[in-house]
């Protein structure tokens, strides 16, 4: 589990303000000059670490891993024993794979680092006795800072000052509302951060009110910057990753038993060393996908430039795949499955009913500054804008405001006088209970009657709301006389008019895409600080299936197994910290799921860095779209839905060039080698190996842009080397045995020399490997059921053809081939057209009979 | 006579290994599948000769290695030829028959 972080902290919240002060040994002045430079040089700048853009380690990832490490060795050996043809046959291999892959994914993290570039923050700060605008990097522990409406908070600061002041934290905590804060001590032990009212953090942003605070963590040891560290660290490695890491391992194996093999038993029949060497070497070539980086990148480059033209941004390459391969996605709630800010829902009567006076009463006892945009109050905001989208605006037109009696958080109420005509009215709108106490009737719509009888059925209207999730505030009324002054005292005797049910509404397209998610078998939970009867509301409003809920306080009470278990069956967890968001993620890991996880906030951080793949959403603050992999730059949450389409399409053709290369590569690569040790004559040369080689390369540069099944697309998939390796050995033996046969044709049919053996099997298998990809390319019937996308139907067409003329060309003559017979060629038609219908009729049986998937 | 006469023991064993290898690697895939199911194996071998259908690859492979050492030995391209277009055909036959429900394993 977790580090808990509530254990790490300081306790300068249960003391005194002067103590505080007089522990950073400053005042309500502020500190010199002198001693803000002395303190930036013993606690550094208010800066968070952060992962930097790095050209050399993009291309230390596309050198650094086992192809490209047998390559190097055998272009090494190469150039040892002079020589040249071979070892730049190699050399344009790697230069081929590291060119693609370094330019897709150095230009990918090229924009991602623009996305990041952020306007750097100012604060007001009080330096020798006066309020200086400084860049927060400035600030040190012990500087005072003054922050009103709109301000994002720069450091961690203990609040000593306070006037009204509330904060929105829902990038830290994940609470969609306000929430108020004070300057008096707490009694807490162990807090957590939504607990502690007396502190403001770094990152999030002053609602309402104003105040000053003394800095008493700035930098990386700010909760935010505490978060941001976690992101420094590497990234875990994707389920993608894990798998292409054991597939290498599979590959090295084979390449170094089979070499050493070839080698020994090369020597054994009396070949030179150099020549054995050579040959062995140009097998393991032979045997090794070196294009596979350049695959993967190009097919997820490609992916992530199709994603990149609907606004999503692809910030980690290898991110893509595991987005397909993603059969749990968990997501945060506020501004990730809702909109992140409060609107008004419904304004109802006592008897339920909707009240179009509670509207009107609401826009005239309100504090939002309106113009081009409001401001103000996240609640008074959110009834003008309910209002102006329902042209409701002028109804405050025939009113006259009289009197304002502002909102204070002793009353936690706001009051205006109107006058229409001849009759002035005093409105109240605030805090339900503050506003009940200071009523004593109810209006019914109909009838005004005494609110004794109706208080239970309110205040249990008011408990259900609350436990819902819902904000409320009641308004009240009074015609009264007119006078000459108002004040705090005419509060009373009001007649209760209903109230305004306030919430953060599900996105719009919420409900749409999870539906669709469904559809594509991924299962989604959600984890989010709110309570479970919140958690429950936005599941039925959108859509999602309830199975399981559990707390966090319970999921922190289980052992591991049952961890696990919980992790598994769940649907919500409530009431969850960001440690626990995290612990879920790695649970849900360690039992076998490729975990996407959706967030916006900072809280939300350290789980998306720890997904295998992280998603942030348009709204989400920088820290979050720093961890994520995947960020998009508008607020659709259809990127879900396309994003595992495209993750799905890139790993099926991904795991094409795999499945190809591992069985009819390696099938050929064990036939040249059995006859190696026969034949009297090399059966093939080191450089017709390495050209067969490019030239095969060559037409699997157009799998990315290949059709892919439905099938492979409607459900996540794994990459699976047990399947690899089984499949290897069931169809890398069909390309060796038309090898054979292929030697029997040339050996005992048309008494072949060593140079029109080497051709007619070149031939032979160049035809076998390039065309089997129509076969292997789809579990349907090829071209029938199942068409090749285009560039991979002409690349194909075009290498069997360029491949055919070769021995009949001046390069072919260089490269040591000679002209074919004509009955050769209808020998070769014939064994090709059985060869490929029997690698269709294995492939019905590998996996309708024996039901091996993929 | 055959050239390269020395040659010959080696290549008709090397490609009857071959097929054998295939046909032994697909009877095992088979019992492998069948016990990852927890389907009763008992009728494996039985099946293997009694049901063609299933087993029909297997078949298609050793009359494959019949055929072709057969027709190299005798150096006969019409017996290479015609046999291969006859089992084209049947093959081709049988995938059509098999896939009318392959959709249907596909969703599976």
């Amino acid at each position: 589990m977790a580090k808990n972080r509530q254990q790490d902290r300081v306790d300068r919240w249960s003391k005194t303000t002067t103590d505080v002060l007089s522990e950073f040994s400053t005042s309500e002045q502020g500190l010199t000059n002198k001693e803000a430079q002395e303190r930036l040089q013993q606690y550094g700048g208010n800066v968070f670490a952060r992962q930097t853009f790095s050209t050399l380690k993009i291309l230390y990832r596309q050198l650094f891993n086992p192809v490209f490490v047998i390559l190097l060795a055998s272009a090494a050996v190469t150039i040892i024993f002079g020589e040249w043809k071979q070892s730049i046959a190699i050399f344009v291999m790697i230069l081929l794979a590291v060119v693609l892959g370094f330019y897709n994914e150095y230009k990918a993290e090229k924009t991602v680092e623009k996305l990041k570039q952020t306007v750097a923050l100012k604060a007001l700060v009080k330096r020798d006795g006066k309020l200086v605008e400084l860049v927060a990097e400035e600030i040190v522990p012990g500087d005072i800072v003054s922050f009103t409406i709109g301000d994002i908070i720069p450091a961690d600061m203990r609040i000593f000052e306070t006037k009204d002041l509330e904060l929105n934290e829902a990038t830290l905590t994940g609470e969609s509302f306000p929430v108020e804060k004070t300057s008096e001590p707490l009694a807490l032990t162990t807090p957590t951060p939504q607990q502690l009212t007396n502190y403001v953090f770094s990152g999030t942003v002053v609602a309402h009110g104003s105040g000053y605070g003394v800095v008493v963590s700035t930098g990386k040891n700010t909760e935010l910057g505490n978060i941001s560290l976690d992101l420094t660290r590497p990234h875990p490695m994707t389920e993608f990753q894990k798998g292409l890491n054991g597939y290498g391992r599979l590959l090295l194996t084979l390449t170094v038993f089979l070499g050493i093999g070839i080698f020994v038993l090369n020597v054994a029949v009396g070949r030179s060393m150099v020549d054995a060497i050579l040959f062995a070497l140009a097998v393991a070539i032979g045997l090794v996908p070196e294009l596979m980086p350049a695959i993967v990148t190009i097919c997820v480059s490609r992916g992530a430039s199709k994603m990149a033209k609907k606004k999503v941004i692809v910030k980690r390459l290898v991110s893509i795949e595991d987005f397909g391969n993603m059969d749990v996605l968990c997501t945060d709630k506020t501004g990730t499955l809702t909109e992140g800010k409060i609107s008004l829902r419904d304004y109802n009567s006592i008897s339920g009913v909707d009240e179009p006076r509670l509207v009107d009463y609401s826009l005239l006892c309100n504090s939002a500054a309106v113009g081009d945009e409001i401001a103000g109050n996240p609640m008074d905001v959110a009834i003008w804008r309910f209002a102006k989208a329902k042209g409701l605006e002028k109804v405050i037109e025939p009113y006259e405001k009289l009197e304002e009696i502002p909102f204070d958080y002793k009353r936690r109420m706001l009051s205006v006088v109107i006058r229409k005509g001849d009759e002035v009215c005093f409105i109240t709108k605030g805090a339900p209970e503050s506003v009940l106490k200071k009523c004593t009737n109810v209006d019914m719509g109909k009838e005004i009657i005494p609110i004794d009888n109706q208080l239970m059925s309110i205040n249990s209207h008011i408990n259900e709301s609350s436990t819902s999730g819902y904000r409320i505030l009641a308004i009240a009324y009074k015609v009264i006389k007119p006078q000459l002054k108002y004040g705090i005292s005419d509060e009373e005797n009001l007649t209760l008019l209903g109230f305004l049910t306030f919430t953060d509404e599900p996105k719009k397209d919420a409900k749409d895409a999870f539906q669709r998610l469904k559809e594509y078998n991924v299962d989604v939970k959600i984890l989010t600080g709110d309570n479970e009867l919140v958690a429950r509301k936005i599941c039925e409003e959108i859509g999602i299936p309830v199975r399981r809920v559990v707390n966090g306080t319970e999921l922190g009470s289980l052992g591991n197994a049952d961890a696990v278990k919980a992790a598994e069956e769940a649907t919500i967890f409530a009431r969850i910290t960001p440690d626990q968001k995290l612990d879920i993620i790695k649970l849900l890991k360690s039992n076998h799921h490729v975990v996407g996880f959706l967030g916006d906030g900072v809280n939300d951080a350290p789980a998306l860095f720890e997904a295998d793949v992280g998603i942030s959403v348009d709204s989400g603050v920088d820290v979050a779209k720093e961890a994520a992999d995947i960020v998009p730059l508008d607020k659709d949450l259809d990127v879900l839905a396309n994003g595992i389409i495209e993750g799905r399409k890139i790993f099926a053709n991904t795991m094409k060039y795999v499945l190809m290369g591992t069985s009819s590569n390696f099938g050929n690569m064990f036939s040249v080698a059995v006859a190696s040790v026969f034949l009297p004559f090399l059966p093939m040369l080191p450089i017709q190996i390495l050209f067969m080689n490019i030239l095969y390369d060559t037409a699997n540069m157009t799998l990315p842009t290949d059709n892919v099944d439905d099938e492979h697309v409607k459900k996540p998939m794994k990459w699976d080397n047990d399947f690899v390796r089984k499949y290897t050995i069931f169809f890398g033996p069909f390309s060796s045995l038309y090898d054979f046969l292929t030697y029997g044709i040339m050996l005992f049919i048309f008494g072949a020399s060593p140079a029109l053996f080497q051709s007619g099997w070149f031939v032979e298998s160049f035809w076998t490997e390039v065309l089997v990809m129509w076969v292997i390319r789809t579990k349907r019937v090829p071209f029938w059921t199942s068409r090749p996308g285009k560039w991979v139907a002409i690349s194909t067409l075009a290498l069997v053809a360029f491949g055919t003329i070769l021995p009949f060309t001046i390069l072919g003559g260089a490269l040591g081939f000679v002209a074919l017979p004509a009955q050769y060629w209808v020998l070769l038609i014939l064994m090709v057209a059985t060869y490929l219908l029997l690698v269709d009729m294995g492939k019905v049986f590998f996996l309708k009979i024996c039901k091996y998937n993929w | 006579m055959l050239p390269y006469p020395d040659l010959f023991v080696w290549w008709a064993g090397t490609i009857t290994a071959g097929i054998l290898f295939l046909s032994l690697v697909s009877v095992v895939l088979y019992f492998l599948a069948k016990k990852r199911d927890r389907v009763s194996q008992g009728g494996i071998l039985r099946s293997l000769f009694f049901d063609v259908k299933r087993f029909a690859f297997v078949w298609v492979l050793l009359t494959l290695l019949v055929l072709y050492i057969v027709s190299i030995d005798g150096q006969n391209y019409t017996m290479f030829a015609v046999g291969n277009v006859v089992i084209e055909v049947f093959i081709f036959s049988y995938l059509v028959l098999t896939r009318k429900n392959y959709q249907t394993y596909s969703e599976a």
